[in-house]
């Protein structure tokens, strides 16, 4: 399979936009990916040929529903190679998934017992487990990774007999930087923790494994993969999706109900409360698939080379900082002393030039950088060179218009 | 604080045919913004709910209100010469009844005033009227 980013382009419609009178250059990947028409055609056919409810059967409709719902939890775990598709819940997103952990293992905390989490979480594999210690009197201890996402041995102890959760991310979605996944998870396995990695930024970009990589919990978002908006994914090993006390209770997750109790159904239901988003699960498949059909390899390599290009372009210039790494990444995240990042954001966006400007999330990890906010770029597999070149002039522009006094 | 009237600067917002021109017009602007000395960027003085940095101070002389107002951002001090000509030189009573995002809307800002950054802009006029 060849690799052709501008044969790709042409799947996705939104591409071909102007914005602001210029040809849209759309480098806000890491916020949410853009649609292949794949995966718009996925939605369209549910509508136009299978809208039901599921799993409450008995008609010609809700069957279609169902098969195609469930066929989606297949397509998924085999997208992240779970043993079995009843290790997929489907949540709204990334946060909900956490969210729904952090609150299920409420039962196994006490005070004195630590959380633990890194300096490179977004927002969403904080505050849930800050606000989770917060109720419960434990520890939230964070382990602290350098901006490179270097991991020292001394870090070792921070993983002890009062570990009872670790929660990582695999890459950090402010700056882009891969944590040292493998080596925290054994640590946090050596202590008997419970184990959780955010892969938001990491499913669009690489082949996960979760037997491999072997954690209880690993969540993401579909629309940080070319999939739909409010459809997540929260994978757990059976035990640990086994003792996690059910957030949301009503229908769908029940199997007996009266007046004086209540008998849970089974996983995977058992932890998905009332009507899921059945077109965002099914439009799941079809972002899987159009993944599934890309040389996974070239993809990445093509990804980071863009990166490399903008940080090779930029890397000289002395009026800019660069925070992401120079290597094995697709973001560069950046920052121009003297100039507000919300100007320069303003001027690219005045020539259809699509960046984020902000604290992404992560305000302790701006504190560790010692900024407010930064400029991100972050590419995805139907950016092209001349996108990234262009991003490049852009900036100079910018700074050259913007840092006159 | 500043001889740029609340008409010459809509006259010259409003001539921005493109994003790229309002977005020069409004860096222009924020030129001729007083700046506020770092003493004055109190905690008190700043402006919660805005994406960057705003200082706003208030001063009353027989009734009248004079603002000043500063921003670590540039398009946010073209922002504020904006409604710094809208607000200075009239009474609190006024102020308070007058629609401000009304008024500021006629100035050819709409993408600038969305999103995150309207509710800065917002906290402003807030700021401003009470
Ligand atoms: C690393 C990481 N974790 C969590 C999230 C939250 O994802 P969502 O907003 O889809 O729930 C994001 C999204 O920005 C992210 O990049």
């Amino acid at each position: 399979m060849a690799f052709d980013a501008n044969t790709l382009r042409a799947q996705f419609p939104i591409l071909q936009l102007e914005a602001n009178d210029h040809p849209l250059v759309y480098l806000d990947n890491a916020a949410t990916t853009q649609k292949p028409q794949a995966v718009l055609d996925a939605l369209m056919a549910y509508y136009t040929t299978s809208n039901a409810n599921v799993h409450r059967g008995a008609h010609y409709l809700s069957d279609r529903a169902t098969a195609q719902f469930e066929h989606a939890r297949d397509r998924v775990a085999r997208f992240i190679n779970a043993a079995d598709s009843n290790h997929v819940i489907w949540t709204k997103g990334t946060t909900e998934a956490i969210n729904l952990v952090a609150y299920g293992l409420e039962w196994c905390l006490k005070p004195d017992d630590e959380i633990l989490i890194t300096s490179l979480e977004h927002h969403a594999n904080l505050v849930p487990w800050q606000q989770l210690a917060f109720r419960t009197g434990a520890r939230l201890r964070v382990l602290p990774l350098t901006s490179k996402g270097e991991w020292e041995p001394e870090y070792e102890r921070y993983f002890n007999d009062h570990t009872r959760i670790f929660a990582c991310t695999q890459i950090s979605n402010a700056i882009g930087v891969k944590t040292p996944i493998k080596e925290m998870l054994a640590a946090a396995k050596a202590v008997k923790a419970f184990t959780l990695v955010d892969g938001a930024q990491a499913v669009a970009h690489y082949p996960v494994d979760v037997q491999d990589l072997d954690c209880d919990f690993y969540v993401f978002s579909g629309h940080k993969m070319y999939g739909p908006t409010g459809i997540g994914v929260l994978y757990g090993k059976p035990h640990a999706l086994e003792v996690l006390t059910p957030v949301q209770t009503g229908g769908e997750m029940v199997r007996h109900v009266t007046y004086n109790s209540t008998e849970f159904n089974v996983l995977p239901y058992r932890l998905e409360a009332g009507t899921p988003n059945i077109e965002g699960v099914i439009g799941m498949t079809a972002a899987c698939d159009f993944l599934a059909n890309q040389d996974r390899t070239a993809m990445i390599e093509w990804e980071q080379k863009l990166a490399r290009y903008v940080y090779d372009e930029l890397k000289f210039n002395t009026s800019i900082e660069i925070y992401s790494p120079a290597t094995d990444t697709t973001v560069v995240s950046l920052s121009v002393p003297g100039i507000h990042t919300l100007d320069l954001n303003g001027y690219l966006d005045s020539q259809g030039v699509a960046v984020r400007a902000g604290s992404h999330c992560a305000h302790p990890l701006m504190a560790q950088l010692g900024v407010s906010s930064t400029l991100r770029a972050s590419f995805a597999c139907y950016n092209t060179l001349s996108e990234a070149r262009r991003f490049c002039d852009v900036l100079i522009e910018a700074i050259e218009i913007l840092g006159d006094d | 604080m500043t001889d740029l009237t609340r008409d010459a600067i809509q006259t010259r917002l409003q001539a921005c045919t493109s994003k790229e021109a309002t977005f020069k017009e409004l860096v222009s602007l924020s030129k001729q913004l007083e700046r506020l000395t770092d003493a004055d960027k109190t905690e008190e003085n700043r402006v919660k709910g805005c994406e960057s940095a705003v200082w706003l101070i208030e001063h009353q002389d027989n009734g009248v209100c004079t603002f000043q107002a500063d921003s670590d951002a540039k398009l946010m001090r073209g922002v504020l010469m904006v409604i710094l000509s809208l607000v200075n030189g009239h009474s609190k009573a006024e102020l308070q009844q007058r629609d401000l995002v009304a008024e500021l809307s006629q100035f050819n800002l709409s993408s600038y005033l969305t999103s995150s950054r309207t509710n800065g802009v917002l906290s402003v006029l807030k700021k401003v009227q009470n």
